[in-house]
């Protein structure tokens, strides 16, 4: 997976000390001796540290089932038909909202997550739910252009070069998520993201289909390969999957456009009817501790909003602009909430007319 | 007798499960996940939108080129497989389907590193690009009048000659399934007649072999065709800005959009669209046959 | 083959296999089939997590690969699955096949519509109609292996039998009638014909119908995806969530293995064959 040289050394020494804090927080064991030592873990790929899991299964005996998903609409359209037996999801924002809506979310117990106060302040007490009643954050991040530097002008810091010119015809990719499409959209515009105008929907939408002939591919979370394989420069991404290949690939780059974007939170959540809700908790506190969480940074190079872990962290993570955008970029950045279900008919309506068109 | 546990296998296990699908198509979604039973025909109405009209042409499109492409490579496939010594038949017969032991997936991921930019298809091209270019100056002749000035990779992925070539590679196997199981009981001394009697292969092969493999014909292409109608994965993986199918449109009711009603009505009239084409098919070879016998 | 005892020495107009052309087709034909794969098992050994570029040669993605246990289990409830699947669809399809090919009942246009609408229908909405069904119906989940697979198992069969039937159908099409005649002119019962006559000359469609069916359930995606639980999770499922961000060579490596292991098998069960078949006398 991932090198970074630098931190490897660092590695071993954080392991030792997170197992010794952790296991003073995670408290008793045996504690909750009724559920079974399992717990059912449904996270992104290559989404948690590399040790995470054995180190929580060797500190509590709870041995953890990891099982993957690929986008937020798969998560949501399996436990809408009841939930299959997943003790702790990981959805992002708005899906979180969307899921307490739903119904289809359990309240978190906060007296079982003591490490909650290692959280940053900032992110407490959330819009898409206030107070944490029924998540706690995991990471975060920003949306926006990776880039080949050789075949780019200097630093391509605007959506125009995505959503309206021919400069770089037939080198671009966007995501093929119509949320998504939509709202970078509406930022190029000057519109507020969470902007639920139909008519201005329509805009973005006639400007897209205006600039498809410019446009390589609609990529499903995988422009990062197609920026990697030469068969575009410019890719509208994930923070996180740009920095992974800047890692190995010294010509490509990241900005968040000047118009600004998306500023998201993936949360830690336990489904209701989870069969261990018990287990569940005790891992989130784990992931909340400050090394646990510190490893997991360290390896998956997304934003933590673990202030504890972050002060644990070096300046190569914490300086990173790419994973901590500086003040004046986040200014800009919006978080998407959940605009009930006729704004998801108006959005793939419109995707679907973007790419018959 | 022969017929019940078959029977009651697709009723219990498929008729019951679909008929709830079939229920949501009239119904009407109420908040996030409930479906009301209102048998409400607005879902019907809305698929009847121009829009979704021009998709289901466009999957019919890509669907019957990718059917007659398979048949095309199958058949010479089936038929060398067929008339191959008996010892080395089963073995051709599972190189043709190996590869299909593989995962859709992986196989699609596959492709798409033999077809990008950067990819072996147009490696090669390049290769032969610079032979023909270095021959051209050896001859003295100016090559970028004739072949252009630098070689410029073909764009083989991420449009819709992409999505067909994806269709043909992930059906193949089912067109030459059926034409080997008909093909091989063919009685071959139809053959030797018509080619004894002085008829060409080509001849004999038209008006022999071809309507011997009819059954096995008709089987490939129904069982190539409605797959292809319904793909959502290659297009989605290996198509351009325009390849939308209507089984993407129907996979995000499903997912993003959360439209379960929306997604059960596109669903049936594809099913329904199909049936009136196998139905039509029937109706046809029944006039065939019956006008054979009399 | 009788053309190859008289003319030893020169090739029969009906040996197609050695005229040029076709020989040509079939090349090209296997090249455009395996060159993907060629490339699949090459970049396995490819020291770079991505497919993109060669950064040198390592078997360390095999050690991750065989490591990882969530794959390991997810090919054995694949294969577990498929075998299963194949053996109920194979069954269940032959009986279709013969059915439709033997009698005429009333509302056979109905019952042979009916057994074609797993083929017709998108697959998408056939996994949204099985998850709805086992959640209504509160199908048991959690049970022990291999119990735990039962839905998806069931998911399989739905939607692979009727792909069997269709290919023994259109083996049963080229049936000789008077076979049945004769043999029954020769006194054999309703058993003895069935079991002497139909079942050998049905074998080859049998096979075939099984192999798609294997080929179906090992590599079916969709379906799965709305039945499996996180006990329940098949190679297609786990390769999904896998290769959604980046194909890495971990998931070549897998399927390497897999290749090699389906290679091995079939050439056991080729030379097994071949030995029964030369034991049996020619």
């Amino acid at each position: 997976m991932n090198k970074f040289p630098p931190m490897m050394r660092r590695r071993s020494f954080l392991l030792g000390m997170g197992a010794a804090a952790a296991g003073l927080s995670i408290g008793p064991k045996g504690a909750f001796a009724m559920e079974d030592p399992t717990i059912n873990f449904y996270n992104w790929d290559t989404y948690i540290g590399e040790t995470t899991l054995e180190d929580f299964e060797s500190l509590t005996g709870i041995s953890v089932k990891l099982d993957l998903f690929a986008d937020n609409d798969e998560l949501f359209a399996k436990l809408k038909g009841g939930n299959p037996g997943y003790d702790l999801i990981v959805p992002t924002n708005d899906y979180t909202e969307r899921m307490v809506e739903a119904g289809m979310l359990q309240k978190l117990d906060h007296g079982m997550i003591p490490n909650m106060a290692n959280i940053d302040q900032a992110f407490l007490d959330p819009l898409h739910d206030p107070g944490r009643q029924y998540s706690m954050p995991y990471m975060w991040g920003t949306i926006g252009i990776g880039y080949r530097k050789s075949a780019v002008d200097g630093v391509p810091d605007s959506w125009k070069w995505l959503y309206d010119s021919d400069k770089y015809s037939g080198k671009v990719a966007l995501l093929a998520d119509g949320q998504t499409i939509i709202q970078m959209g509406l930022k190029y515009m000057g519109e507020a993201l969470n902007e639920s105008d139909p008519a201005k929907i329509k805009m973005v939408e006639e400007m897209v289909i205006r600039q498809k002939p410019h446009i390589k591919a609609f990529a499903d979370d995988n422009g990062q390969d197609l920026l990697a394989a030469g068969d575009v420069d410019l890719a509208m991404e994930w923070n996180g999957d740009i920095l992974q290949l800047m890692d190995e690939d010294d010509d490509i780059g990241y900005a968040v456009p000047k118009e600004g974007g998306l500023l998201w939170e993936d949360s830690l959540c336990i489904p209701a009817g989870a069969p261990h809700p018990m287990n569940a908790h005790k891992l989130i506190n784990y992931i909340l501790d400050a090394e646990a969480g510190a490893l997991i940074a360290d390896y998956i190079q997304y934003a933590t909003p673990n202030a504890a872990a972050k002060a644990l962290m070096d300046s190569s993570y914490t300086g990173n602009p790419g994973i901590f955008p500086p003040p004046e970029v986040i200014e800009k950045l919006e978080v998407s909430v959940y605009k009930g279900e006729e704004y998801q008919r108006l959005i793939d309506e419109a995707l679907t007319r973007i790419q018959a068109a | 007798m022969l017929g019940v546990p078959p029977g009651i296998w697709l009723t219990v296990f498929f008729i019951i499960p679909l008929s709830l699908i079939w229920l949501f198509s009239f119904g009407d979604k109420q908040g996030l996940v409930d479906i009301e039973l209102t048998w409400t025909m607005a879902n019907y109405a809305r698929a009847m939108d121009p829009l979704y009209l021009q998709i289901f042409l466009k999957s019919f499109w890509f669907a019957g080129i990718t059917t007659l492409v398979c048949l095309l490579v199958a058949f010479p496939i089936a038929i060398a497989i067929t008339f191959s010594p008996a010892r080395i038949r089963p073995i051709l017969l599972l190189l043709v389907i190996l590869p299909f032991w593989t995962n859709l997936l992986i196989r699609t991921y596959a492709l798409i590193a033999v077809l990008r930019t950067k990819g072996y298809v147009n490696f090669g091209l390049e290769y032969l690009w610079d032979g023909l270019n270095a021959t051209l100056m050896f001859f003295g002749m100016d090559p970028s009048g004739l072949i252009g000035e630098r070689f410029t990779p073909a764009p083989l992925l991420y449009n819709n000659f992409a999505v067909v070539f994806g269709l043909v590679y992930v059906h193949l196997p089912f067109m030459v399934l059926p034409l080997y199981a008909s093909l091989d009981r063919m009685d071959r001394s139809y053959l030797e007649a018509s080619l004894d009697l002085g008829a060409t292969q080509f001849r004999t092969f038209l008006s022999i072999t071809v309507p011997l493999a009819m059954p096995g014909i008709i089987s490939g292409v129904i069982i190539t065709f409605i797959p292809a109608l319904g793909s959502f994965l290659t297009p989605d993986l290996l198509g351009g800005t325009d390849s939308q199918m209507i089984a993407n449109v129907i996979e995000r009711q499903f997912k993003s959009a959360n439209d379960w009603p929306f997604g059960s009505a596109l669903s049936f009239i594809l099913m329904y669209i199909t049936f009136f084409v196998l139905a039509a098919r029937a109706l046809f070879s029944r006039q065939g046959s019956a006008m054979e016998a009399s | 083959m009788r053309y190859s005892l008289i003319k030893r020495t020169q090739f029969g107009p009906l040996d197609y296999i050695h005229q040029g052309w076709m020989k040509l087709t079939l090349g090209l034909s296997f090249v455009f089939l395996y060159a993907p794969l060629l490339i699949l098992v090459i970049f396995s050994f490819n020291d770079s997590r991505r497919n993109i570029v060669w950064r040198g040669f390592t078997t360390k993605y095999y050690e991750k690969a065989w490591n990882n246990d969530g794959l390991i289990e997810a090919f054995a409830n694949s294969l577990t699955i498929a075998f299963f699947s194949t053996i109920v669809s194979t069954i269940l399809g032959a009986m279709v096949a013969l059915l439709l090919w033997r009698f005429r009942f009333p509302l056979k246009g109905a019952y042979e519509g009916a057994m074609t609408l797993p083929i017709v229908i998108p697959e998408i909405c056939m996994g949204v109609a099985m998850m709805a069904f086992f959640s209504r119906v509160g199908w048991p989940s959690g049970l022990v292996w291999p119990f735990n697979l039962s839905a998806i198992t069931i998911a399989h069969i739905s939607f692979s039998f009727p792909f069997v039937a269709v290919i023994v159908r259109a083996r049963l099409a080229n049936f000789n009638l008077e076979l049945e005649e004769a043999a029954k002119d020769l006194g054999a019962s309703e058993w003895q014909f069935f079991r002497d006559i139909m079942i050998p000359f049905m074998k080859p469609g049998l096979i075939a119908g099984a192999l798609l069916a294997f080929t179906l359930s090992l590599d079916d995606f969709v379906i799965t995806f709305f039945t499996s639980g996180p006990d329940t999770v098949t190679l297609p499922v786990k390769i999904y969530s896998m290769v959604r961000f980046s194909v890495t060579p971990e998931i070549n490596a897998a399927s390497t293995v897999l290749i090699a292991i389906t290679l091995l098998l079939t050439t056991i069960a080729l030379w097994l064959q071949n030995r029964t078949g030369q034991k049996l006398g020619h």
